[in-house]
């Protein structure tokens, strides 16, 4: 498995969580309503669960297993790094840690508190 | 009258669009997420664009008066961005009162907001397009300054 083949999955895990996020929100009585007093009509949202469910399937086995696990202790399973601190914990990921490339397999987790690292350079 | 001297703060030259060329609404989107992508704060451009169509099978972003506020969060940038854009002949945007929408205001942000910024942001954005006249200088506006001005509520 090369480094565009783990990009990719790591790409299709991070519309996974931005479809979550989304129906969390549009879930969350208070988001809701602020939204709708602005004007917007959220009437599409058993439309989103189905394209979430859809898009599940498009998702490696072992790395919606890793989601899901993580998604139990946090919102956010997928963080993103800036200036190599974990944006989930803000912790300084270890200098041996790297962003993934070449026949890498594993995504990247924060050792610290597991989330997955989304880390593209 | 609403401020809206805040936008300013996520909205630069390069994100002033005077005429958007797509004639669809998938097409908008992805014209807009094209000229977003132009900052290097959009880590995955392609992510942006599934974000923003998925956000509109939850409900049109359009609110009506020919305004649409196409927003939301993804992992695809870094931090919080707002592009306004124009359409001249306007487009269908299955607008709550069915007018073509000839004023876009993108707005993403990150999941994580620490600032919680994104929902007021979203929100001064909405209440300033409520009002007819900033509608009119908003298609009038020429230069990035005279936008700024109408953001900022100068020259009213």
């Amino acid at each position: 498995m090369n480094g565009a083949r783990i990009l990719d999955r790591l790409q299709r895990l991070s519309h996974l969580q931005d479809l979550e996020m989304m129906i969390h929100e549009a879930e969350d009585a208070k988001a809701k309503k602020a939204e709708e007093e602005m004007g917007f009509h959220m009437r599409g949202l058993e439309k989103l669960r189905a394209a979430r469910d859809k898009w599940r399937a498009q998702v490696d086995p072992r790395d919606l297993r890793l989601f899901d696990r993580i998604v139990k202790r946090h919102l956010r399973a997928i963080v993103p790094v800036e200036e190599r601190i974990c944006l989930g914990c803000y912790v300084t990921l270890p200098t041996s840690v790297s962003p993934p490339a070449g026949d890498q397999d594993r995504l990247l987790t924060c050792e610290n508190c597991g989330r997955i690292l989304y880390w593209l350079e | 009258m609403a401020d809206g001297s805040r936008i300013l703060r996520y909205l630069d030259e390069r994100f002033f669009v005077r005429d958007l060329k797509a004639k669809t609404k998938d097409g908008v989107l992805k014209e807009l997420a094209d000229y977003l992508s132009k900052d290097r704060e959009v880590r995955d451009p392609r992510l942006l664009l599934e974000m923003l169509k998925k956000r509109e099978s939850l409900g049109s972003t359009a609110i009506g008066s020919g305004v649409a506020i196409p927003h939301g969060r993804s992992l695809a940038i870094a931090n919080i961005k707002v592009l306004f854009a124009r359409h001249k002949k306007g487009i269908d945007f299955e607008a709550p009162d069915e007018e073509p929408v000839r004023l876009f205001f993108l707005i993403v942000a990150p999941p994580q907001d620490t600032n919680n910024e994104y929902l007021p942001l979203l929100g001064q954005i909405a209440e300033l397009v409520k009002e007819p006249a900033i509608r009119d200088r908003l298609i009038e506006a020429q230069t990035y300054a005279d936008l700024a001005q109408v953001l900022e509520g100068q020259g009213s």
